[in-house]
Order: C-alpha cells, then sequence, then structure tokens
C-alpha cells in the first residue's frame, strides 16, 4: 500500500496522478490565489534543478507539506513544458529522478519492488549471499538492460553481473540507481513543449520569468552539425565508436570522464578547433565552460606539462565498454584514429 | 561461379531442389512482418523489401524465380516493403552468427586461400590487410569448410547455447538453432521477451557472451585485511553465472597453462614458476577455498589477469556485428546457400552435440556430375572422403560437385 506520504515523495506514481484527480486539481485551479503555495513550490522544484550543482529537487517532510508535494509536481510539468527548452527539460528531469534516488535508497525493500512495479518491471526480493556480497533484489535482465545499458561505468556491464535464469542480481543501491534512470526518462516523456500554446497565459508569463530569470543556468546555445565539420572534419570517416560518442554530446546525453576524454582528444587530433569542441559539451546537463575550456585546453597540451594526449586503442575502448562493436574496417585497425585517416586517404585516393 | 555454363547448370539444378523441396523451406514467425530479400543468378543482384502474406506464396516466388541466396529480416515491421526508414520497426529477433571465419583454427591455414584483386598476388590462410605485392587492400577469399573449422563452430555454438540456457532463462524450445549452409551455425530466439531490446542492449549482450570487459573484482575477488595480514577471496568452481565460469575457465587455464603463456600475462618470472611448479597443489585447493593465497608474490592484481585468461576460454566466439544489427538479413532455414549449394538447416537445440553438417546438410543425393576440377581440399559429404583435386576431370555425386562448381573451384565437363 502506498501512503500520502510516500506519494509526495515519489509523485511521477500513477496514484499520485489519482490523487491529483480526486482532488479534482487542473491547470485553471493553479492560478487561483487559494493554489499559491502549490504554483510556488512548482517553480521552486524547477530553480532547484537549474541552480543545485548536481542538479537536484530537495524533500524535507518538515518542511514540505505532502499535499503540496504531490501537487507541485505536475505543475512543474507544466510549467517547464512550458518554458520549451531542451536543457530545462532534461536538467528538470534528472534533478527529480536524483531526489528519488536518494529517498528510494533508504527505502524499504518491499516498497521499492512495488514502486519499481509501477514501471512495469519484473522484479522481486531475492536475499541471497553469494561470497561476501549480498543481493537483497532479483531482476529481469530485459529491465536491467534498459536502464543500464547506457550506464558506461564497468561495474554496470551485464558481464561484470550476477545473472541467473534470466535475472540480475542486485543490491538496494543498484536497484535505487536503475530506477532512478527510469524515471528519469519517464519524465522526460511528460514534459512536451507543445503544451505551450494551449496553456493559460499566466502560465506561460510565468515560465518567461523563470526563462529570463535563470537565463545564465540555462545553456542552450544553437547551433548547427554542419558547422562543427567546416574545420576539414569529416563524419562519415568516423568510427563507430566516435559516433556513438559523438551522437551523445549532441544529444546531450551522460558520458563518463574516459568517454568525454576518447572524444576530445579524437577531435583535436583530427583537427577539431576546441572552440568548436566547446560547443559540443553546451548540450551536457552540467556542463561548465571555463571547466570544459581547462580540460580541453589539457588534452590539446596548451596547459600542464604540454603534452598532447591521442584518444585510447581500441582495446582499451573496449574494454571501458565505448566501443560499439566492429564494422569491417575496424577489423584491420588497432586505433580509432587509424581508422580515420584510413578512410580519409581511401577518399582522397 | 564465373563462367556462364556453371552458373546455368547450378540454377537449374537449385530449380529442380526447389521444384521438389519447396515444403522444406521454413516460414518465420510472423511472416506477413518480415522482409525478404533475394540475390538472382542472373544478374548478381540482390533484390531486397520483398514481403509475403503467407509461406505459400513465399515457395511459389522462389520455385518461379529460383534465387541463389534466400534471406529475411530477424526483424518484425509494420511496412516490410517500405523503404528502410518508414517500415515502421516493431522489434526484432536476438540472433547469433557463428562462424568459423571468426574462429581461429590451425587448420585454416592450410585449406584457405586468397587472392589480390588488383595484381593476383596469391597466399594461403586469411587475407593480410595488404598485398605484399602491390599494396592492394581487396582480395578474393577462398574458404572451406573443414571438420575441424565445424567442429570449432560447434563448441562455440555449445558455449551460447548453455549461456542461453542457464544465465539468461530462455528455455530449449525459444532457441532456434541452424548450420548456416557454409562454415557456422546460426542461433535464433524468437521469443517475445526478446524482441524490444535496442541496440544496445543487445551490445550487452553480446559482451556477456563474449566475456568482453569482464572484470574479477566484480565476480568475487577480493582481498581482505584482518590485522597485519592479508587474504585474498575469489569465485568458486560451482558459483553460478559468470561468477563460476570464471573460476572454471581459470582452472582450466592453469591445469595447461604454459611458463610463457603465463608470462605473457604480465606475471613474474619467480611467480610463473611457482605456478607451474606447485600445479598439482593449485588444483586440488579449489575444493577448498581456491588457490587465491596458494602462490607466494601473487597479488589481486595477477589473479585478476588470471581469471581474464580463463574467463576467455568460456565465453562464445560469436559474430559481435550480426547480433547487434536490429535490421540484419539472415538466411532463411530451408533454402540453399549460393557459395555451397548445401541446405541451411534447422535443428533442435537439443541435437546441437551430434548433428553432422557435412551429412545432414546434403541437399542433391541422387546421381553423379562430371566435372574439371582446379583445386581443392579434401573434402568429406556423408560418409565418404572426397578429393584433394588438382586440375584433373573427375566423376562426381552431385551435391560434391555442385559445392565445387559454387565455390568456384571446377567447371562442368560435357
Amino acid at each position: 500500500m502506498l501512503t500520502l506520504s510516500d506519494l509526495a515523495k515519489y509523485p511521477f506514481l500513477p496514484e499520485a496522478a489519482e490523487e491529483v484527480k480526486r482532488l479534482d486539481f487542473s491547470i485553471e485551479s493553479l492560478l487561483q490565489p487559494d493554489y499559491a503555495p502549490i504554483l510556488h513550490r512548482a517553480e521552486e522544484r524547477i530553480v532547484e534543478a537549474l541552480t543545485k550543482s548536481p542538479p537536484e529537487v530537495s524533500y524535507d517532510p518538515r518542511r514540505h507539506n505532502e499535499n503540496v508535494e504531490v501537487l507541485s509536481f505536475p505543475a512543474a510539468i507544466i510549467l517547464v513544458s512550458a518554458v520549451a527548452s531542451d536543457y530545462v527539460k532534461k536538467r528538470f528531469a534528472l534533478a527529480e529522478a536524483r531526489r528519488a534516488y536518494n529517498l528510494l535508497k533508504v527505502e524499504d525493500e518491499e516498497k521499492i519492488v512495488e514502486i519499481a512495479k509501477r514501471f512495469g518491471w519484473r522484479i522481486r526480493l531475492a536475499g541471497i549471499s553469494l561470497g561476501l556480497e549480498k543481493f537483497d533484489f532479483a531482476l529481469h535482465f530485459v529491465d536491467y538492460l534498459r536502464n543500464a545499458s547506457s550506464f558506461h561505468e564497468k561495474g554496470w556491464k551485464l558481464v561484470n553481473r550476477l545473472v541467473i535464469r534470466g535475472e540480475v542480481y542486485l543490491s538496494k543501491q543498484d536497484v535505487a540507481r536503475l530506477l532512478q534512470e527510469e524515471i528519469r526518462r519517464y519524465i522526460e516523456s511528460k514534459i512536451d513543449p507543445k503544451m505551450r500554446s494551449i496553456l493559460p497565459e499566466e502560465i506561460v508569463e510565468r515560465a518567461n520569468s523563470i526563462r529570463k530569470g535563470y537565463a545564465e543556468n540555462i545553456r542552450e546555445e544553437p547551433f548547427n552539425i554542419e558547422s562543427l565539420f567546416s574545420s576539414g572534419v569529416e563524419s562519415d570517416f568516423l568510427p563507430p565508436c566516435m559516433k556513438e560518442l559523438y551522437g551523445a554530446l549532441l544529444a546531450g546525453r551522460h558520458l563518463p570522464h574516459i568517454g568525454r576524454f576518447t572524444i576530445t582528444a579524437f577531435l583535436l587530433n583530427i583537427g577539431m578547433d576546441p572552440n568548436l569542441i566547446i560547443d559540443l559539451f553546451r548540450k551536457s546537463a552540467d556542463f561548465n565552460e571555463r571547466m570544459t575550456r581547462y580540460q580541453i585546453e589539457h588534452i590539446a597540451g596548451q596547459r600542464g606539462s604540454g603534452t598532447k594526449y591521442v584518444p585510447p586503442k581500441c582495446d582499451t575502448l573496449q574494454t571501458h565498454g565505448l566501443c560499439p562493436g566492429m564494422d569491417d574496417l575496424c577489423k584491420r585497425v588497432r586505433h580509432p584514429l587509424t581508422y580515420y585517416l584510413r578512410k580519409k586517404k581511401r577518399r582522397a585516393g | 561461379m564465373s563462367e556462364p555454363n556453371n552458373i546455368s547448370f547450378i540454377r537449374e539444378m537449385f530449380s529442380d531442389f526447389y521444384s521438389k523441396n519447396a515444403d522444406k523451406i521454413e516460414p518465420p514467425k510472423s511472416i506477413e512482418n518480415r522482409e525478404f530479400g533475394f540475390s538472382l543468378f542472373k544478374e548478381n543482384v540482390m533484390v531486397r523489401h520483398k514481403s509475403f502474406a503467407r509461406i505459400e506464396d513465399l515457395r511459389d516466388f522462389i520455385k518461379k524465380n529460383v534465387p541463389s541466396n534466400v534471406y529475411y529480416s530477424s526483424a518484425y515491421y509494420s511496412f516490410p516493403e517500405a523503404k528502410m526508414d518508414e517500415k515502421g520497426w516493431l522489434g526484432s529477433d536476438l540472433f547469433f552468427d557463428i562462424d568459423a571465419d571468426h574462429i581461429p583454427t590451425k587448420c585454416n591455414k592450410m585449406h584457405d586461400s586468397w587472392a589480390c584483386k588488383s595484381c593476383n598476388f596469391e597466399g594461403r590462410g586469411k587475407a593480410p590487410e595488404k598485398c605484399p605485392n602491390c599494396g592492394g587492400e581487396s582480395f578474393d577469399e577462398r574458404t572451406w569448410p573443414c571438420e575441424v573449422c565445424l567442429e570449432a563452430a560447434r563448441v562455440e555454438t555449445i558455449k551460447l547455447i548453455d549461456i542461453l540456457l542457464e544465465d539468461f532463462g530462455l528455455s530449449a524450445d525459444e532457441i532456434k538453432c541452424s548450420f548456416s549452409g557454409h562454415r557456422g551455425y546460426h542461433v535464433g530466439v524468437e521469443s517475445d521477451i526478446v524482441l524490444e531490446l535496442d541496440a544496445l542492449s543487445r551490445k550487452e549482450i553480446v559482451d556477456y557472451i563474449t566475456g568482453t570487459g569482464i572484470d574479477a573484482v566484480f565476480h568475487g575477488l577480493d582481498e581482505i585485511r584482518s590485522g597485519s595480514s592479508k587474504i585474498i577471496v575469489g569465485p568458486s568452481l560451482d558459483d553460478p553465472g559468470w561468477r563460476g565460469r570464471a573460476a572454471r575457465g581459470t582452472y582450466d587455464f592453469l591445469l595447461r597453462a604454459s611458463a610463457s603463456e603465463l608470462k605473457s600475462l604480465g606475471i613474474k618470472k619467480n611467480v610463473v614458476m611457482e605456478l607451474v611448479e606447485k600445479r598439482d597443489a593449485i588444483l586440488e585447493s579449489w575444493r577448498r577455498g581456491g588457490p587465491w593465497n596458494t602462490v607466494r608474490g601473487l597479488g589481486i592484481k595477477g589473479w585478476g589477469k588470471i581469471i581474464q585468461r580463463g574467463a576467455s576460454l568460456q565465453s562464445a566466439n560469436i559474430d559481435t556485428v550480426v547480433t547487434v544489427d536490429i535490421h540484419r538479413l539472415i538466411r532463411l532455414p530451408g533454402t540453399l546457400h549460393g557459395k555451397t549449394g548445401l541446405l541451411k538447416i534447422s535443428f533442435p537445440v537439443s541435437r546441437v552435440e551430434e548433428f553432422d553438417p557435412q551429412k545432414e546438410a546434403i541437399a542433391f543425393k541422387a546421381g553423379e556430375v562430371k566435372v574439371y576440377v582446379e583445386e581443392a581440399p579434401e573434402l568429406r559429404f556423408g560418409d565418404e572422403i572426397f578429393g584433394p583435386f588438382k586440375s584433373q576431370a573427375v566423376t562426381l555425386p552431385t551435391q560434391v560437385a555442385i559445392f565445387l562448381l559454387c565455390k568456384g573451384a571446377a567447371r562442368v565437363v560435357d
């Protein structure tokens, strides 16, 4: 059974939506003076997402009223939709998902199972030990992969997990992290910028004022892909691993450190302008221009020891799970730069 | 398949086969949602984006057009005949290809050959990266299915099936096995469970099966300090999943590992000596907690390397590209392979150990044909051995003759 306090903690659950319906809450009601605390908390959720680093919406049961928590979540979804910014959408979804993660980490096992089942997960309590490790949960491998396949850390690779008869055995912390990913995607899918055109004018104005008030925090630069390759870099020549990393950057997906290093070193080595590479990183939810510039200049050998770095070779990339599978040319080379140069030469010759 | 004479002869034989054996052509699940592709003898072109509502329509098409190869998509589409990006992908079977081409065997140096496309320079074994004569990068490769290669592919197939059953929890009737018609095996999973897996998830499954990126520290290898002493713990032989596999692979590796093999892992000389000298004691130690503390100077890092090497013995060598591709075209079971004239034939998982491709994939069972053979290694068909041949005319059973004709190693003699 999920209580009101559960719904306050996890306002994205279907039961929370039912509660919202039961309270006869609508977009129009947001504008009534009685609902001011809800609209205020909704704005606060978004501001927290934009200003906190790492992004995270707060939750303090002593400070936050449960009903306000439940109702302010859909209100925030409406506001974020009205802001109509891809960056704000991603950042907000991440911040809400991280809030859920921190609450889930310390949640009852049974409750975690109940919440996971709301997302269609085939999960059960396992409670087995092997060697020194304890595994509290068993999750169907398809549900595991749907969420973990985009994580790049070695420990998340399926091959480094205990898999028995179709189930992956996990700790509570692991399940909380995987649920964070499921919740993040779910929230992103609920935010629809097209909604903006049908929302009451007052709501759109509130959204615009968030946009203006936090313009500094909203890093969204319109840029086009073609311009990136104006410095003589040809996307057709990229090996599959770099295409993947490059695509992840363009989509603003999270990349682990090794992935960022690899794509940066690669692009620098094939002659891309460092400023263009910085632009590529702008879409990341945790973009910090000063830090990114520093790191890129470091890899380019313009700082520190002066060493110009090259990207790791193929088998290192495989070990780190950055090789998406080889094409015919990959099988003949050992380094992604060789791949690029070969293709380039082939085209020229 | 160079000479027009040969091609029309092969086509005639294929036509005859399909007219009598169309019922052998197996319909894939939900045939109406699959894309079909065919390569044709005449134009040597690929016809794609075909679809058939019923298996009878497909069989009629094959009988009428006599393609050299028949393929179907592992994917299900709303509109299989539409252009690629308009087909409406609904899901895809989980598919594995095990081909001797990807498995290093000692014999491929003996029977495989290549010729540079630009200067005709020839060599044996697998084609090099660059032609040593002219630097060309494109080759005509001729590979032969031999007992050793096919057996190597079977071993990999058995390992794959074990992982699918034990680790992924699939049931034997969800797994479809077949001989590819050339040098390997196909294993397909037509289950709703795997249908919607995206390419990224399939890549993770590939890495699981090939043991790529495995690290023993995630499989029980650990160092525990108590007071001033350290003890190492590790996986056990009967542990489930990769944990047990890694332990069993390590056992096998240490059973046979030579000093030079151990040295190549970057293990120090004195440790290598001890590993080799204490071999019996180490193998014995698996009964009691494992060998982790039996070798002086061998820490968690060194064991990690040994376990990784051991794990590689337990992984299955599959073609990684095929499984990740969610739009792949696959040879249809019950049809002939254009490069061999052999049948792609399905068999139940339970028969994988006894299945004899060189007997059961024979499509042409009657008659003899006289051919002139340029060059071919010794080959087995059924219970008989043929060849080796070099520049000679010989009368052979139809299947053997067709095989050599398809391979381009022989020509028809009137």
